[in-house]
């Protein structure tokens, strides 16, 4: 069947059926039915939302200091010393810290990788990154170990915030857009939650300040 | 009752193995919605708007569309229209042909299930990977899925380690493993290679939306991220049904649909994907397409008594909240949808006469349109499906003979009232401990294999009038 002709059969067949509804047809909804908390509320909110995902979180002082933090996680988790690393973050001191970045896409099968949140939401402990030029997707899904670069005044109360900055940052809309919430993780074997499905096995967020 | 639905059935109620399985998931599934509701006030609010985000964009469908439409291809997608399942099947075999695919990788897509897209994959000579953990699991094992949300809910820990100690074994994995975490990562570690090599990638899509030309997947493992965005080509497939207006929409329907399914506020990943990568983006498909299915949709939009169902967001609540269901699994209903919602989209895309037990197989009890989380009234359209079976004289016979019998007594009062007394003396006299197995003149088969309490001796009519004097 040509294109066209599909479309245009899809498109008279859901008007007749329209035609066959009645006339009023429903408004969208006014408002926005949505969690409420106080917006002093809003840092702590976010960590224990993260935290009830089997997030973690540490809070770095400027970003300089992010190569150290690193280093200190992959020493911790006893993890190799060549990382991959968002193009966005490759002018960090990573020398320093004593670490090798990769910055390819997709990234070689590195055990840890690291990323930049665009903002975070405090609504449901989630992050938000887009794809672009110097932020690979699938930095975010490759690695074992996804670690994630927030700055803490990216940080919006609800979703609808979210968007209303993607729609201040973004002309045209990302070809991908991710919301993390938490590692991955799966129920598929026995309804029990086990983490680390075809994702990262762990999530940890440094919030800049 | 037909032959096979019966056949099916006792199947199902003599596995050891399902009820073992459907016990641990209903459990589960209940606790964890529940939960997540009590913390979260504002529920039944969101649950309104969402039933009214999804009725309006329903009352105005086709001007989202071709808005959604517009803004795919404006960002270098190509839309795909299929009005029927073969369309659907052709379309995709024409991109893989186009592509020359080896590879082709899949996430869960419950419409790919319903326009029987993986046998059309594999006769045409694909590897085909599905990378769903549950629906991996049933890949290997050729089995439908049972559940919308969690395809290999029926098959327990034990079944699991087997098939993949026979489909690994190839692959150098000799040890059986049995716990948990060793089969996750076993899967983790077979199905990594083929998200590499994969030259296609497909999923399906909870929501399009109009604003933005983004589709949406709700998920928690990450292979429908790697599925979307590692190979050359990403084809998504969904039905016209599942556009909705703007990203505010969307964050109302997302707050429902994790916690009714699964008690998550938000799943893991929840992921948004628009046209193809960008030419200075670092990573994602070089293209991008997207199959619009009607297959039987827009005829029961035409329906005034049944398009609620299409405002349906496949959360699977229905069905975790179904005793019918949870006695019975997924496999018993005969088509890709199960339980309360997959009865109706089953009666309404196939025809009433493909499984006309599926409207009678459930209690009314009501649950089901109690935890939709768009208001769907569930009930009332299978009581809707019963009746139209009625007028096509397409019940059993006992049953109908059954139904007219009441019908005659309801409508005369006076004999209604001596009948039911006889009756109730009679049954109260032929029960043994307070319970029946066998009706007078009727033997055992209308119990069913039931204890049916017994009587006590006097109708309602008759002791309402005592106590009044």
């Amino acid at each position: 069947m040509a294109e066209n002709s599909a479309r245009d059969r899809i498109l008279a067949d859901i008007r007749a059926a329209l035609r066959t509804t009645p006339a009023d047809k429903p408004p969208p909804p006014a408002a926005i039915a949505r969690p409420s908390f106080s917006d002093n509320d809003r840092f702590r909110a976010f960590v224990q939302r993260l935290e009830a995902v089997a997030g973690t979180w540490e809070e770095v002082a400027k970003a300089a200091d992010v190569p150290k933090a690193v280093a200190a996680y992959a020493a911790q988790h006893e993890l190799e010393k060549q990382v991959a690393v968002a193009p966005a973050l490759a002018h960090l001191d990573w020398d320093a810290a004593g670490l090798k970045i990769d910055t390819q896409a997709p990234a070689p099968a590195r055990q840890l990788g690291l990323t930049e949140a665009v903002c975070a939401v405090a609504e449901t402990g989630t992050l938000v990154l887009s794809s672009s030029a110097d932020h690979p997707t699938t930095l975010n899904f490759l690695p074992e170990y996804h670690l994630v670069v927030m700055h803490k005044d990216s940080l919006v109360t609800h979703l609808e915030d979210a968007w209303q900055l993607m729609r201040q940052h973004h002309q045209v809309w990302p070809r991908t857009v991710n919301l993390v919430t938490g590692p991955s993780r799966t129920a598929d074997v026995e309804q029990t939650i086990q983490l680390g499905a075809h994702g990262p096995r762990s999530l940890h967020v440094l919030i800049v300040a | 009752m037909t032959k096979r639905f019966q056949l099916r059935v006792e199947k199902a109620l003599n596995d050891e193995h399902l009820g073992k399985a459907l016990g641990h998931a209903r459990d589960g599934f209940v606790v964890k919605r529940q939960n997540a509701i009590d913390a979260f006030p504002e529920f039944e609010q969101c649950r309104e708007q969402a039933a009214k985000i999804r009725a309006h964009t329903l009352a105005h469908l086709d001007d989202y569309l071709l808005q959604y439409v517009e803004k795919v291809e404006a960002l270098g997608g190509q839309v795909h229209w299929a009005p029927t399942a073969a369309d659907a099947r052709q379309i995709i075999l024409d991109i893989c042909a186009a592509e020359k695919a080896k590879v082709v990788t899949k996430g869960k897509s419950m419409v790919s299930e319903e326009v029987g897209l993986n046998p059309a994959l594999e006769e045409a000579g694909y590897e085909l990977v599905e990378t769903d953990l549950g629906e991996y699991i049933i890949q290997l094992a050729h089995e439908p899925p049972s559940h919308i949300i969690a395809p290999a809910v029926h098959k327990t820990r034990e079944q699991i380690t087997e098939l993949f100690h026979q489909h690994h074994q190839a692959l150098g994995y000799t040890e059986k493993v049995t716990s948990i975490p060793g089969l996750v990562n076993e899967a983790r570690q077979v199905l990594r290679q083929q998200f590499l090599s994969a030259d296609v990638g497909i999923t399906g899509a909870n929501f399009l939306i109009a604003e933005n030309g983004a589709g949406v997947i709700v998920t928690n493992e990450g292979n429908g991220d790697l599925t979307m965005s590692l190979p050359r080509v990403h084809i998504a497939i969904t039905g016209i049904e599942k556009i909705v207006p703007t990203l505010d929409d969307v964050s109302v329907l997302l707050r429902v649909l994790g916690r009714s399914a699964t008690g998550q506020s938000m799943t893991s990943y929840t992921t948004f994907f628009a046209g193809p990568r960008r030419d200075e983006d670092a990573d994602g498909p070089e293209a991008f397409h997207v199959v619009l299915v009607d297959n039987g949709r827009s005829q029961m939009l035409a329906d005034p008594e049944f398009h609620d169902m299409l405002r349906c967001i496949r959360c699977g609540a229905c069905l975790n909240h179904c005793p019918v269901y949870g006695s019975i699994g997924g496999h018993a209903y005969g088509w890709v949808y199960p339980g309360p919602m997959g009865s109706i989209l089953t009666a309404r895309y196939q025809g009433l006469d493909h499984e006309p037990d599926l409207p009678n197989a459930c209690t009314l009890n009501g649950h089901c349109a109690e935890v939709c989380p768009v208001k769907i009234p569930l009930s009332e359209l299978m009581r809707g499906l019963r009746r139209h079976q009625n007028a096509q004289g397409m019940q059993a016979r006992p049953a109908r003979w059954g139904l007219g019998l009441w019908a005659a007594l309801a409508q005369r009062p006076r004999l209604y009232r001596m009948i039911s007394r006889i009756a109730a003396g009679t049954m109260a006299r032929a029960g043994k401990q307070g319970v029946l197995r066998s009706w007078p003149l009727a033997g055992g088969w209308f119990a069913g294999g039931r204890d049916l309490p017994k009587p006590q001796g006097k109708t309602f009519m008759d002791v309402w009038k005592k106590r009044n004097g």
